[in-house]
């Protein structure tokens, strides 16, 4: 960096540039500013600024019944209704005893290992896109998102706000010969997997413009209490559904993929992302060889009315750790009701990790963090 | 009155001026379309002839989208910012369009149908065209710049003083590559350069001119703003850079003037290394040669535009990097090798030697480009990662 | 030692195999085409948009049989308003979560289809521009009165009015229902049977018992009662119904 006091003493003025990046910009992901200040092309200081798509959702979810809220929680991470939902779920069902039933089960686990994948390709689109690849690999990604969202939709009724799941189980079951297609779409996705890899992974411009950009340390990633695979990319082996269980995710085999490295970076970021996508399918495959039939919706009695209680549920959404956080009064509607969204907190670090790199690395590094504004808003 | 001269210079610029335009306007269509594959989608399928006589829409595959384009680029408002340089703001389009039509005449097209002395007419024979050629396509900087800074837009401003630092740079190793084919040829005529190659003598076949021929490529896309280097427009970072305040007519100049720097640039690497317009047939038939000559310049754009759908972008000290240390040392290289090489070839003609002097030249250019990336690049490399249970 | 560039050149591949299998490979192009007709005609203003074709593309692949998109109203066979289900209970104005189905009740009650008299709705509109499609008000709704369309093609000129669905717009026909959710609605119809016939399996049997044990019959109707009262204690507080000029103004921001 130039230092200021020299250059004005040799009689020229000089001052950074500050620019306001968002809310209207191509790649804030949403409504969202960074005000930057510049020092040629070198970020100097950044001040992310949100709260543009404020919708009131907590305070709005207390003065309703607690099933009202369900279709609300679709519209927090617009990309991942099902991860939300469930961990909605979750929450509730702790208020009240509740059996789920096993088809319910292996249902909401291939659903949510399903909007992973949604989430992930498209998160990887969405980042080259940043980098400027002019959205062909977001193109690929959404030809792929399309088939599963054809089976949401062929499931619940709707492709992005599904509100699919309940209390004690899921809205309806699966229509005929579902999990028949669902199987041909998870068996065909490893192949286009591999060319998604094939496009990207070795890229020499991509390897040189996220190696060694945005760096993130273990140990701030812990202190800021970052989750999901931002925190697996700076090295730190964490994942919910190893940690709590919920579900069923124990009767599953999968692996965890995290970082070698102490520091992770935007290719860390952009490569644990990828390979928990292979996981995912493997759990898919595991899931669609054990579900079988039978009911889809537990004891729970049409009318939610808990007792006295809190409870906190949470769930390794693909964006990090979602929880629900919620204080029952003995009546229909929740006393508190408080949203733990992933996104946000990932985004309190933006700063750290931008501060000396280029307005260019600024939008990848963003866009590595993986932020829904929907989320970060509420 | 001279009207003879007046027909002359009406039949050789003419041509340029209807032939590239509508290129331009073809290509446009032609790269949504391409582009639009290679992202699996369908791209412009509507707008054709509309209202026939059978009452629909002969839609054509899309082939009236660029007229569409043009109709409403027209009927566009023009929005000057307050707080503009209202002057330079409307000068910027016009002279970042005069040069790269200008230069068009350089490129040694010869329409067969006009005679005198000789059998055609070529626009402009200057014995300086190559020389003239880089001193004029050199103006588009300062147009781009001009918009950048006309505009009063921060984002117009980065576009501009990127656009500046990436073309003058990118500027050595095109001129340092082209120089490789006036050594050999002693001139700095298109047309004699153009002979030069005559017979499948192309300059693309030896292991220098392959090198300079990739050189100029590269280079000739960071100069005009195509990806992976199109930074000046990068539209995740800067909005669209430097015409990020331009609409209607305007950015439809700024628009008209890149396209046909594309189709002028592509025309030189034909002229210089790609034979210009030889191909089969052209003794035969004279005429064959503008067809080949405007085939080749297509393909090289439809490279360009395969580039666009694949590739993401440079940073902006990468890109500098790049031009200086890894363009430039290699295009010197290449110059002392064209020399070597040439030389060798000349004493040995017809012997095994100048095969041999063949393959070592391009193994040497290869190495010297590995090691130069290696060395760039030394600690970026894929990685391998963990598993936990 | 890889290739120069080699990455580069993997990604070309890459990208020319998706440009040529794009015109072979049906996987690869996704995208249908939406082929103009010769004698089609785009409507003039937005309002002369061909509302029965419309309708009809529930047939087409454009929606699959499992899109939701708006309530509707059902009723069976016969003319709309003789044979509406809905009782005008209330029961889903209140539950939906943003308090955008009005309904007003009516004064005097209507037999329908041989069963007990009951009220039907005076009025019953829903703001579309509000609702957001989550079929919360079809789980919710005891006479399975209110189900969801798959009619997607609703742009009007007029976004106060037009998109503010009376009564009269929202009633279909149970034959409509089954026609763009069929497997759905058969679910639907032999629940409704099923709950049916039980019904009657129990009336029969309580007429039986009747003859035999008087009380029997008073405990058996003090539980309905009971039963009956217990849901509407569980009913959660009353919301304010929406005013629709407020309902109107508010901007379905997602
Ligand atoms: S679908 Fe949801 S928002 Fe729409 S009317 Fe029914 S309950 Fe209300
Ligand atoms: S819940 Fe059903 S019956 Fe009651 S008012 Fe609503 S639609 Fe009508």
């Amino acid at each position: 960096m130039p230092n200021y006091e020299l250059i004005q003493q040799d009689g020229l003025e000089t001052s950074l540039l500050e620019v306001s990046m968002g809310p209207h910009h191509p790649s804030t992901h949403g409504v969202f500013r960074m005000d930057v200040k510049l020092d040629g092309e070198t970020v100097v200081d950044l001040k992310p600024v949100f709260g543009y798509l404020h919708r009131n959702h907590e305070k709005l979810a207390e003065a309703m019944s607690y099933l009202a809220s369900m279709p609300f929680t679709d519209r927090l991470d617009y990309f991942n209704s099902m991860t939300n939902n469930w961990a909605y779920a979750l929450a509730a069902e702790q208020l009240i005893e509740i059996e789920i039933p096993e088809r319910a089960e292996y249902l909401r686990v291939i659903m949510s290992e399903l909007t992973r994948l949604v989430n992930h390709v498209s998160l990887v689109g969405f980042f080259v896109n940043d980098l400027g690849a002019l959205g062909t690999p977001l193109l690929y990604a959404f030809r792929e998102r399309e088939k599963i969202l054809d089976l949401f939709e062929q499931a619940s009724g709707a492709r992005m706000m599904c509100n699919y799941f309940r209390f004690g189980g899921l809205r309806c079951d699966v229509p005929e010969g579902w999990l028949d297609r669902t199987r041909e779409v998870v068996d065909r996705f490893p192949k286009f997997l591999d060319e998604y890899e094939k496009l990207l992974c070795e890229n020499e411009i991509i390897l040189s413009r996220t190696q060694g950009v945005g760096n993130l340390s273990k140990e701030l990633a812990i202190n800021a209490g970052i989750t999901g695979p931002m925190l697996r990319a700076s090295g730190v082996n964490y994942d919910i559904r190893k940690v709590d269980n919920y579900g069923i995710y124990d009767r599953f085999k999968f692996r965890v993929p995290y970082s070698k490295g102490k520091v992770g970076d935007c290719y860390d970021r952009f490569m644990v992302r990828m390979l928990e996508m292979r996981e995912s399918i493997e759990i898919l495959k595991q899931a669609l060889d054990g579900i079988e039939a039978g009911p889809i919706m537990g004891n729970a009695g049409k009318v939610f009315k808990p007792a006295k209680a809190e409870a906190y549920g949470r769930v390794e959404a693909p964006k990090g750790e979602l929880g629900f956080y919620l204080v029952a009064d003995g009546t229909t509607q929740p006393y508190r009701y408080r949203v733990r969204p992933p996104s946000f907190i990932n985004l309190t670090v933006l700063q750290d990790m931008c501060i000396g790199q280029q307005v260019a690395d600024a939008v990848i590094i963003l866009g590595s963090i993986d932020i829904v504004l929907g989320e970060v808003d509420r | 009155m001279n009207w003879e001269l007046i027909g002359d210079i009406l039949l050789a610029t003419v041509p340029l001026l209807v032939i590239f335009p509508s290129m331009f306007a073809l290509t446009t269509w032609v790269e949504r379309k391409a582009l639009a594959r290679i992202q699996n989608r369908i791209g412009p399928n509507k707008v054709g002839v509309p209202l026939t006589p059978y009452g629909g829409n002969l839609s054509l595959f899309g082939l009236g989208q660029p007229a569409a384009d043009g109709i409403k680029m027209l009927f566009k408002e023009n929005i000057v910012p307050t707080g503009a340089d209202r002057l330079f703001h409307l000068l910027a389009p016009i002279l970042s369009l005069i040069p790269a039509m200008l230069v068009l005449c350089f490129l040694p097209l010869e329409f067969p149908w006009l005679n005198g002395e000789q059998n055609s007419v070529k626009a402009f024979m200057l014995d300086g065209a190559v020389i003239f050629f880089f001193a004029i396509t050199g103006l588009n900087t300062l147009a781009v710049f001009m918009a950048g800074w006309a505009s009063r837009n921060k984002y117009s401003l980065l576009g501009g003083m990127r656009a500046i630092a990436q073309m003058v740079s990118y500027e050595i190793p095109l001129v340092l590559s082209a120089v490789v084919v006036v050594m050999i040829v002693g001139s700095l005529n298109a047309a004699e350069i153009a002979e030069a190659q005559a017979g499948w003598n192309w300059y693309v076949f030896q292991p220098w001119g392959l090198a300079a021929f990739v050189i100029f490529f590269i280079a000739a896309l960071a100069e005009t703003n195509r990806s992976p280097f199109d930074l000046p427009e990068a539209e995740s970072e800067i909005i669209a850079g430097y015409f990020t305040e331009y609409s209607g007519f305007k950015f439809a100049l700024f628009f008209l003037g890149e396209y046909i720097a594309m189709f002028a640039i592509s025309g030189l690497a034909v002229t210089l290394f790609l034979g210009a317009g030889g191909g089969p047939g052209v003794e035969a038939l004279p005429w064959l040669k503008v067809i080949w000559f405007l085939a080749k310049v297509c393909i090289l754009i439809g490279v360009m535009i395969w580039l666009r759908g694949t590739l993401p972008r440079l940073r902006v000290d990468q890109l500098m990097g790049f031009a200086w240390k890894f363009l430039l040392p290699l295009s010197i290289l290449n110059i002392f090798i064209a020399g070597f090489a040439w030389h060798a070839k000349k004493a040995n003609e017809g012997t095994a030697v100048s095969v041999i002097v063949w393959v070592a030249a391009l193994i040497i250019l290869y190495a010297a480009a590995k090691g130069l990336d290696h060395v760039n690049r030394a600690k970026v490399k894929p990685r391998t990662y963990q598993y936990g249970e | 030692m890889s290739l120069l560039g080699g990455g580069i050149f993997k990604g070309m591949a890459v990208t020319l195999r998706n440009f040529v299998g794009s015109y072979f490979d049906k996987e690869r192009l996704t995208t249908k085409e939406y082929a103009w007709r010769t004698d089609d005609k785009l409507p003039e203003r937005a309002g002369d948009y061909p509302k029965e074709e419309a309708e009809q593309l529930s047939d087409t692949t454009t929606v699959t049989h499992y899109s939701r998109n708006f309530p509707m109203l059902l009723h069976d066979e016969g003319e709309p308003m003789d044979t509406v289900r809905c009782v005008a209970c209330q029961i889903c104005e209140r539950e939906c979560p943003p308090q955008c189905i009005y309904i007003e009740k009516s004064k005097d009650k209507m037999e329908r289809g041989g069963n007990k008299a009951q009220f039907y709705p005076a009025t019953f509109d829903i703001d579309v521009s509000v609702c957001m499609s989550c079929q919360i008000c079809v789980e919710v709704c005891p006479f399975d009165a209110i189900v969801m369309n798959s009619q997607f093609e609703l742009s009007t000129p007029d976004r106060f009015g037009g998109l503010l669905l009376r009564r009269d717009d929202l009633l279909k026909s149970n034959d409509y229902y089954h026609k763009i959710h069929p497997e759905e609605a058969a679910a639907r119809d032999k629940r409704i049977a099923d709950e049916k016939a039980a019904k009657e399996a129990k009336k029969k049997a309580a007429e039986e018992a009747k003859k035999k044990a008087a009380e029997a019959k008073a405990k058996a109707e003090a539980e309905a009662k009971a039963k009956e009262e217990a849901e509407s204690a569980e009913k959660p507080a009353e919301a304010p119904a929406p005013t629709h000029t407020d309902a109107k103004k508010e901007d379905n921001g997602e």
